[in-house]
This record gives C-alpha cells, sequence and structure tokens, in this order.
C-alpha cells in the first residue's frame, strides 16, 4: 500500500482517522460487480421493481397534488417524469444490458444514463439540453430504489471510523448522514461555503473538499488522515505519521474539554457587555447539540429542512410540531425561526417540479419571493409558527427582502395568518417579533424602511458577501473571490450594525461570519452584540467573546472600516486580534 | 403512409412538456407516428428519443405516420405542433 497525501479545500476543521467509505449516491459512484448467470433473472426482476415503485411514487405524488390545489405546471412536470420512466430507453434498454454483461442493475442503468446524457450533451440549444436533468432525475430516483436494498452499499465496521468519500453531496444528502455518525467528509467538488461544508461544520467533523479526484484514488477500506485545518489527506498513512496525528488529535480533544467547562458561564466583555451568543439550527433533532454547547437562544431555525428528503409538503400539524418542540426546549430563549430558504442550492426534491428554468437561481424566485409567489403554502407556514408562539419565545424571521412592498405583503401575510387563527380560537403570541434578513446590498444601502416596520435584523453574511461581489460561492472556479474581508464586505456590515444600533433595533449576524474566531473583535467593535452561528462554534466564540472588550476595539475597527488596502487591512485585524 | 413538415414556432422549441404531449397524444392511435429532424428519427412512443431530437424555435420537424388510422393521427398532430404548445396550460 502506498501512502500519499490529496489537498482540497478543508472546510471544516478537525482531525479524523478512519476508513474509507465510497459512496454510491450519484450516477458516477455506483459500484460495478458481476452476476452470476443463474441470478441474472433475479437481478431484472430486482430492476423492473425498482421501476415499479417508483412510478407508484410518481403517482402518489400526483395524486397529493390533484386533491390540492397545486398548479397545474408541477403536475405536468410530474407526467414528463412518469413518461420519461416508462420510456423503453429507461426501463427496457437497462435489462438488456443485465441480460448481456452479467452486471449488477444499478449498473446497468447508469450506463444507460450516461449513453442518454451524453446525447443531450451534444444539443446546441441550451434549454434543450438541460432537459437532461429530466432524465438525471428519474433515473436516480430509480437508482436510490435500488440502493435501497441492503447488501448493495458497502457496510463500515461499527468499531472503526468512517469516512465518507464521495464525488459530491447535495444538502439533503448530508442531513441523510446525520444519523450515520461519519468521522469525515472527503468530497471531490464543492466549495468552502457550499451547504455540504456548512452541514459539515455543524455536525461537528472534518472535511475536506474540491479533492478533484479522492473518489478515483481511494479504494474502500484504505486509512485515511483528514486535516480539515491544513486542507490535507493522507491516505495510507505510515505509522510514524500515524502516531504523530493520534497526539494531535488528542490535544485538539483536550482543548475542547476545557472549553466544555465554559458552557454555563455568561458571555461577557472584558468590560462588561453583555453578548448573546445563539444557536443556528436545522432540524428539531441539533437542539441538544444547541443545549449542549450553552447557545443563549436560537438565531437561526432554517426552517426549509424540513422540506429536504420528502416526497410531500410538510403539513401545518407537522410544522407546528417541529417548531413547537424546538420552542418548548428552549424554555423561553427565543427561538427565531426564519421561513423558508428554497431555491438557489437548496432544491427541495418534493419541490423539483416548480424548480423552472431559472437562468439564474441566485437571482430567480427563491425565500420570500418563492414565499410571496405561493401565498397558500407560505400562509401554512406562518400559522405553524404562530401556533408554536404559544409555546415558547418565537420570533419569525423572513430571508431575502429587498425592498418595502415585500416587506409590506409579508407584514399582511402575517396578519392573515393571525385573523385566520383568531377566527378559529388558537391560541398565539399576538406580539410575536418579525425580523428580515439583511443580505441584499439594497437592504443595507435602504436599511431605514426596515427599522421602522420591523423588530429586529440579522445579517446574512454568505449571502451578503455573494450579492455584493458577485460570487456564487458554491463555484470551486470563483470561490477564492469569496472574501468576507473585502472592503466592501467591513463598510456594509458597519453601516448595518451602526444604523440597527442608532434605531434600537436589535440586530444579529447569523451568517459564517459569527462563528470565525478571528472575527468575533471586528464584530464586536462595530457594536455587534447577537451573534449566530453553528452550535459547534459557540464555546469558542464564547472564550474570545471573554477576552475581548468591547467599546475599546471601536477607534481600530473604524481605521480598518477606511481601509481600501486588503493587505493593511489585514495587519489592522492582525493588531485588533493581538 | 403520411409524411407532413412543420415549422416549430413555440420560444422554448419541443421543450419536455410539448414532448410529453406528443408522446401522449400517439398514443391515441393506433397507427405508428415518428418525427424526423435533420439526421435524427423518433419514435413518438418515447419522450427520451422526441426530446433528443432537439428541435429548438425555427426547427423544421418531418412528422411521418403510417398505420390504419394515419390520417387522423396526421391532422392531430399537426394541430398539437401548430397550436398546442403555447401555453403551459394543465393536461
Amino acid at each position: 500500500m502506498v501512502s500519499f497525501a490529496l489537498h482540497g479545500v478543508g472546510v471544516s476543521s478537525g482531525i479524523a482517522i478512519g476508513r474509507a467509505q465510497l459512496v454510491s449516491h450519484a450516477t458516477l459512484e455506483v459500484a460495478h460487480y458481476t452476476i452470476p448467470a443463474r441470478q441474472v433473472g433475479a437481478e431484472i426482476e430486482r430492476f423492473t421493481l425498482a421501476v415499479k415503485e417508483v412510478q407508484r411514487e410518481l403517482e402518489g405524488l400526483h395524486s397529493a397534488l390533484t386533491s390540492g390545489d397545486a398548479p397545474g405546471e408541477f403536475g405536468a412536470f410530474l407526467d414528463v417524469h412518469w413518461m420519461i420512466l416508462n420510456d423503453a430507453t429507461l426501463c427496457e434498454t437497462p435489462k438488456k444490458i443485465i441480460a448481456e454483461q452479467h452486471c449488477n442493475a444499478e449498473w446497468a442503468l447508469t450506463q444507460q444514463m450516461s449513453v442518454l446524457v451524453e446525447q443531450f450533451e451534444q444539443i446546441e440549444d441550451a434549454y434543450l439540453r438541460e432537459r437532461k436533468a429530466d432524465v438525471v432525475q428519474v433515473g436516480e430516483r430509480v437508482l436510490k430504489r435500488l440502493m435501497g436494498r441492503p447488501g448493495t452499499l458497502p457496510v463500515a465496521k461499527a468499531e472503526e471510523q468512517t469516512i465518507l468519500v464521495a464525488h459530491d453531496l447535495s444538502p439533503a444528502d448530508v442531513i441523510q448522514f446525520k444519523h450515520h455518525h461519519y468521522g469525515a467528509f472527503l468530497t471531490d467538488l464543492g466549495g468552502v461555503t457550499s451547504h455540504t461544508a456548512i452541514v459539515a461544520r455543524s455536525l461537528n467533523v472534518p472535511a475536506v473538499v474540491a479533492t478533484h479526484n479522492a473518489r478515483q484514488l481511494i479504494r474502500d477500506g484504505e486509512l485515511l488522515i483528514v486535516d480539515g485545518g491544513n486542507h490535507v489527506v493522507i491516505v495510507n498513512p505510515d505509522r510514524a505519521v500515524l502516531a504523530e496525528y493520534r497526539l494531535k488529535q488528542d490535544e485538539i480533544d483536550l482543548a475542547r474539554q476545557k472549553l466544555k467547562r465554559l458552557r454555563t458561564k455568561p458571555a461577557e466583555t472584558l468590560d462588561g457587555v453583555r453578548i448573546e451568543l445563539y444557536a443556528n439550527i436545522e432540524l428539531p433533532d441539533d437542539l441538544a447539540q444547541a443545549v449542549d454547547n450553552g447557545a443563549s437562544g436560537i438565531g437561526l431555525f432554517r426552517s426549509e429542512f424540513l422540506f429536504l428528503n420528502r416526497d410531500a409538503l410538510p403539513t401545518e400539524d407537522e410544522q407546528f410540531e417541529a417548531y413547537r418542540v424546538v420552542a418548548a426546549g428552549m424554555k423561553g430563549k427565543p427561538v427565531t425561526i426564519r421561513t423558508f430558504d428554497l431555491g438557489a442550492d437548496k432544491q427541495a426534491e418534493s419541490l423539483e417540479g416548480l424548480s423552472r428554468v431559472a437562468p439564474n437561481p441566485a437571482l430567480g424566485l427563491r425565500a420570500v419571493r418563492f414565499c410571496l409567489a405561493e401565498p397558500r403554502l407560505f400562509l401554512t407556514q406562518l400559522r405553524a409558527i404562530l401556533r408554536a408562539s404559544h409555546y415558547g419565545n418565537v420570533q419569525i424571521l423572513i430571508p431575502m427582502l429587498a425592498s418595502v412592498s415585500e416587506i409590506d405583503q409579508t407584514l399582511a401575510m402575517i396578519a392573515r395568518a393571525k385573523e385566520s387563527l383568531r377566527e378559529q380560537g388558537v391560541p398565539f403570541n399576538s406580539n410575536v417579533p418579525v425580523g428580515g434578513m439583511i443580505e441584499i446590498p439594497a437592504a443595507v444601502l435602504a436599511m431605514g424602511a426596515f427599522l421602522k416596520k420591523l423588530d429586529f435584523l440579522s445579517i446574512g453574511t454568505n449571502d451578503l458577501i455573494q450579492y455584493t461581489l458577485a460570487v456564487d460561492r458554491a463555484d470551486e472556479a470563483v470561490s477564492h473571490l469569496y472574501d468576507p474581508l473585502h472592503p466592501a464586505i467591513v463598510r456594509l456590515l458597519a453601516l448595518a450594525i451602526g444604523q440597527a444600533a442608532k434605531a434600537k433595533i436589535p440586530i444579529a449576524v447569523c451568517g459564517e461570519m459569527a462563528g470565525e474566531v478571528l472575527l468575533t473583535r471586528l464584530l464586536l467593535g462595530m457594536g455587534l452584540k447577537h451573534f449566530s452561528m453553528h452550535p459547534a462554534h459557540l464555546l469558542g466564540i464564547k472564550q474570545r467573546v471573554l477576552q475581548s472588550e468591547f467599546a475599546a476595539a471601536r477607534p481600530l475597527v473604524e481605521r480598518i472600516r477606511r481601509t481600501d488596502e486588503p493587505y493593511k487591512l489585514l495587519a489592522l485585524i492582525d493588531r485588533l486580534n493581538a | 403512409m403520411e409524411i407532413q413538415e412543420i415549422e416549430i414556432t413555440h420560444r422554448l422549441g419541443l421543450h419536455a412538456r410539448a414532448c410529453a404531449r406528443i408522446v401522449a397524444l400517439a398514443q391515441h392511435f393506433r397507427c405508428n407516428v415518428a418525427l424526423v429532424c435533420g439526421r435524427r428519427r423518433a419514435s413518438a412512443s418515447s419522450i427520451v428519443s422526441v426530446m433528443l431530437l432537439a428541435v429548438g424555435m425555427g426547427g423544421l420537424v418531418r412528422v411521418e405516420t403510417d398505420g390504419p388510422d394515419e390520417s387522423a393521427a396526421m391532422a392531430a398532430m399537426v394541430r398539437l405542433l401548430t397550436q398546442g404548445l403555447g401555453a403551459p396550460t394543465p393536461a
């Protein structure tokens, strides 16, 4: 076994030592094995069954739709998928491949899919070419069915840590992995701020992405060291390297144990200013981690995760239950529920019919725009949140607001939801605070209306950076241009925090920047008192707050704000952190 | 066998839902329905093949119907391709 190192982008620090598990998810990653001649019939039967199951799945979706009042367009898309599924090229040809090559059904289907995709790739018209996505989506549904059977995935040894090696992971995949307790994630694609990275950080496991070809170079079961902090993966390490990393791992564990002692200590700066450290969560299950790490509230409950990995939309009662559990679990501490932020990089499978061809999804129908375009879906969620407000200290947070009319429409929807609950005599907190995300530069530059009409604000730095610098955070080719310390970002943040402070409206930062220790003093110096982050970062940031001054940083931060040269700006931040 | 050439005027060409409608319509007839665009040929019974014809706006499609009810099928197909691809009306 040759020892070698792979370099990528470490998106979640820490060290993991464990065995590689190559994941079969996308078409690229299906295992290939030969079937004994006498089992070919059974393999074809297995394929036929999977196709039938997906057929039922699609028909189920369709009838769920027609019983409601979903738009006809959605149904039309399901029809397209149903037809593709029943097309001989997809449901018959793989059977021939199984019979001829004696291969497993997954492999046969994947091969046929790549033949079709290749044909689509040759189409000149960009719009028609992209229809290959429909074929791939249908194919993957069948693949998932096929792979849902035991025995097709390599089984990890329970006593060793398992390191997941994949070509790429979607947010929906990673959510499923939450329950598997992987030691680390490793992917060929991805960027620092991709959702995979965010979820890896929230799970507190090391992750290295953008390794380009880890999936090809690493074999199942090989021993790996993933060093997220140093952006490196060591495959088949020799004994000396292994011993050194075990030592490093122990040191990190020890430091973590020390931090644990800060759990119940209030976060206060050296000059006595109380700072609120909130947790970002995705599902009610994350509550325990937030409480364990001493969160003084939930600053961001990403409710769209209730949508992922399911066939039908969550009902009002289901949503209510999810929100109620969190509201009650925080025992009176604030719980900020962000309304659905779907679109762009997060596509709910149950809504894939609605993912019309958006030439530029990040600038398209997403978040509050999508909710306002789907008033029924929005009203259902608002009612569920309001109902939960009776059981705790709930706040509503609206994503992606850019203009006054959107604020007004949203407030009108909330009023409507309240009215309908009142009529039915359902209890809720009629004074539930309503806040807005500040993630579009326009919102910072014209913040007056936000300050007048809303009860609190929360800066989503990831999107604010993406929209200000025109850099797609998930695009590896430009991700190096994604810079939280670009002078424009520093100024926008200072401007937003300063305006809110003047108007006495609470403002938080809930993006990645809030969980970055090297930026804590910068944000404190701007006057920020509310930070919301992945639970895994809470204690590290608390330690930092305890060692920082609130007021004294101000003059230096003011100089940073006026600096145009990136290297000078970095030097000043070093001074701030000294 | 009947043959007729039709220009596709829809802005998106033969988009996915249009292809679905073509396949659904062809199923109503007993005759074989085929579409030809340039050197590519597709049976109207396969949505994937029809999608792969990749007929954009202004593209010419040759419709061929062959079988007992070929005239009725041709008339219906021509109506769909010339008038039926417009608004995404629910099926």
